[in-house]
């Protein structure tokens, strides 16, 4: 009796494991490497915590975060203001947090960094010119401007700065981002629009124009939660207040994106630095990467596969057998046909969250026509005399479908199965973008960087995978398909 | 017996068979003949409920045949097409014994009937586990014919069952099948649009046209009293000696 009183006990002392709280990050460095540094503090004092990185923009995060799916995840006030309240007004940061607390979210205070637009020159012509603040461009009516196309448009952009500065310039020119800095170190154009934490700010030695005037509007970089999270966890994140100027993010986001150095150890070694912590990067090696990445992709692929098959064949034999039904079922399977996939997954996101879910309902909605479509086609096909000389053989409707027209239909009936199989292995690689993980998540990270070699560890074993669906079924169809 | 009663089919606004009064015998074999089109294979099929009548009805010995019994019924019936109709996907055993496998009879009886059959119909054994493909056109003749045989029915219907073999093949398969049906002694329907092929097989002649019963008797009645001048004619093309109408 004593002993199982002293079993009871024991287990009751066991606090309930506190929930694992899931930090989520932008497809872009900046956002991963901060999801990254949250994740190991949150770690070091012994919350139980993962990172989901690399979600598929705002919307996808910020409705993940009210959902639950995520718990945390690196964001900007500018964002805050401009995309997610964008309907409300909410100029004072006063209005902002009442705007997050109806929400029941919490923000941490600013790291310390304002990752807005800014004017940048190569150091040597700015110095040459002795140009500082964007006030000192007024005088310098030939300088040449390069900017962004959505720059040029953006009433937060060219049209609004040129009135708050008074600009003269009328060398003004649209191109695209990335190309603006090679123009910049070719000399080729003085001036260009950038991000205050670009990597290459540092890359081509330029230097950010000082915004006097305070035109561009505050991108404060800061932590935003769901307003469950433990205390422990946002006194973690607020260790971060003030602590990563403009200059410290644009050498991180350097060494991630222009070094290649991992996001997990750039984020270890700022807090090791900065913060004195004591946190470990863990970098998964590229074979366990893979494995991983597979069973994830497997996962998605197989399962909405297998729904998609028990529904699909048997409403391909309701369409067949009632034409007028069928007629609206094959329209409808089109209509979902035609939705984009991306469009069609963040649909889902309100109603299924983020990660598998979502991901296999999409995969399985857009198998469902590939095999209707050759379930009924192929049931359609079977001559008529075979089917009235199964007919009249006085074969119950159940049989003639089960012993004749299956058997012939099978041929279809699994190339619809093979297309949409091959189909959904490719597709998969979007499910990255919605934290589902499989081979998409390489090719997004390898995108991100710019990295050939991390866009082909999923894009080459994603291509196999369709080779070997398409070599399984077509074995399957030899061994188990007879008939002429 | 088959009696049709005032039957009358239509099918997208064309009259396949009107008002057909017909009654085939027992233990004898009717040919139904007539020129493409005339509504010979839509008889057959409303025997074996591939069409319904849209007037009048159709009875097999005492039963009307109904939806509700259709399928009952069809075990009494074997059918056999020009195209033989067997399953590409099944070897010729496993088309033979479909629907006595789906209506459970014990496997030593469906030996025993495959057996029988194949003797009777001459068909090697070893061709059993063949595919149809597998087979020569006279041979799937054959295996379609055990197959409406499997359940030993009571009327046997085919629709040009020699129609798409090449003369040598047919002219021996002609004599086994009346051997056959003599031996049956089964109420065997058969169309076709040969009259010789009619006559050589059948005990009473119909002759159709447009969806009517134009005459109805054995050879020799349509041949010494042809109704009309349409059965004159038809007997004309197919190179019979017809007496001069009597002016």
């Amino acid at each position: 009796m004593s002993k199982v009183l002293a079993i009871l006990a024991a287990l009751f002392c066991i606090h309930p494991v506190a929930a694992e709280i899931v930090v989520g990050s932008k497809v872009f460095t900046e956002s991963v490497i901060l999801g990254e540094i949250a994740v190991q503090l949150l770690t070091e004092q012994r919350i139980d915590a993962r990172h989901q990185r690399e979600l598929g923009g705002t919307t996808v995060l910020w409705s993940g975060l009210l959902r639950g799916d995520i718990d945390c995840y690196p964001e900007y006030t500018g964002t805050l203001r401009a995309e997610i309240f964008a309907r409300v007004s909410v100029t004072t940061d006063q209005e902002l947090s009442r705007a997050l607390a109806q929400q029941r979210v919490w923000a941490s205070q600013p790291l310390g960094f304002n990752n807005t637009y800014v004017l940048g020159m190569r150091r040597d012509v700015a110095q040459q010119r002795s140009i500082a603040k964007l006030s000192d461009l007024a005088a310098q009516p030939e300088l040449r401007l390069g900017f962004s196309n959505e720059f040029i448009d953006r009433g937060d952009g060219w049209p609004g700065l040129k009135r708050a500065y008074r600009l003269p310039q009328t060398d003004v020119r649209g191109m695209a981002h990335d190309l603006a800095y090679r123009a910049l170190a070719a000399q080729s154009i003085d001036v260009t629009d950038l991000y205050s934490t670009d990597a290459e700010i540092a890359y081509y030695d330029l230097i950010a124009l000082e915004d006097d005037r305070a035109f561009f509007p505050s991108y404060e970089a800061l932590f935003i939660c769901r307003d469950d999270v433990s205390d422990e966890a946002k006194q973690a994140l607020n260790r971060l207040a003030g602590s990563i100027d403009a200059s410290t993010m644009a050498k991180m986001n350097a060494r991630a994106k222009l070094d290649h150095v991992a996001e997990a150890q750039v984020a270890a070694d700022f807090a090791q630095r900065t913060l004195r912590s004591t946190t470990q990067a863990q970098v998964d090696s590229r074979a366990s990467r893979i494995v991983q990445r597979t069973l994830e992709h497997l996962a998605m692929v197989g399962i909405s596969l297998a729904m998609a098959v028990l529904l699909a064949v048997p409403l391909g034999v309701l369409a067949y057998r009632a034409p007028r039904f069928g007629r609206v079922v094959l329209a409808v399977a089109d209509v979902l046909q035609t939705i984009p996939a991306l469009a069609l997954l963040v649909f889902l996101i309100p109603w299924l969250g983020i990660g598998y879910a979502p991901a296999i309902v999409a995969l399985f909605l857009y198998s469902l026509l590939p095999i209707l479509r050759n379930t009924h086609a192929g049931l359609a096909d079977i001559p008529r005399d075979l089917r009235e000389s199964a007919t009249a053989l006085g074969l119950s409707r159940f049989a003639q479908l089960r012993f004749v027209e299956l058997p012939l239909a099978a041929r279809s009936v699994l190339a619809g199965i093979k297309t949409a199989a091959v189909i959904n292995v490719g597709t998969a690689t979007l499910g990255a973008l919605i934290g589902a993980g499989g081979y998409g998540q390489p090719i997004l990270t390898g995108i991100r960087l710019d990295d050939l070699g991390l866009i082909l560890e999923g894009a080459v074993p994603a291509a196999l995978l369709a080779l070997v669906a398409q070599g399984a079924f077509s074995a399957i169809e030899s061994r188990w398909v007879k008939a002429k | 017996m088959i009696a049709f009663e005032n039957v009358t089919h239509e099918y997208e606004h064309a009259v396949a068979v009107r008002d057909v009064t017909l009654r085939i015998a027992d233990r004898a074999t009717t040919a139904l003949i007539g020129p493409s089109g005339c509504g010979k294979s839509t008889l057959l099929k409303l025997i074996v409920g591939l069409v319904w009548p849209t007037q009048g009805r159709v009875r097999l010995g005492n039963d009307e045949i109904t939806p509700a019994n259709v399928e009952a019924l069809r075990h009494r019936i074997g059918y056999v097409i020009q195209s033989g109709g067997l399953f590409p996907h099944l070897s010729a055993r496993d088309n033979v014994t479909l629907a006595a496998r789906h209506l459970q009879k014990p496997t030593t009886w469906i030996q025993q009937r495959v057996a029988e059959l194949g003797e009777l119909v001459q068909l090697p054994h070893e061709l059993l586990t063949r595919f149809p493909g597998d087979l020569s056109g006279g041979q799937r003749q054959r295996v379609s014919l055990m197959r409406a045989l499997m359940l030993d029915p009571d009327f046997l219907l085919l629709d040009e069952p020699l129609g798409a073999l090449d003369p040598m093949v047919r002219h021996g398969l002609q004599d086994d099948l009346r051997a056959l049906f003599a031996r049956l002694g089964k109420c065997v329907v058969l169309v076709t649009h040969d009259l010789a092929e009619a006559a050589f097989f059948a005990n009473r002649i119909v002759l159709m046209r447009e969806g009517e019963v134009v005459q109805e008797g054995s050879f020799d009645d349509l041949r010494s009293h042809p109704a009309d001048d349409f059965v004159r004619e038809f007997l004309r093309a197919q190179r019979v000696l017809v007496p001069a109408a009597h002016e």
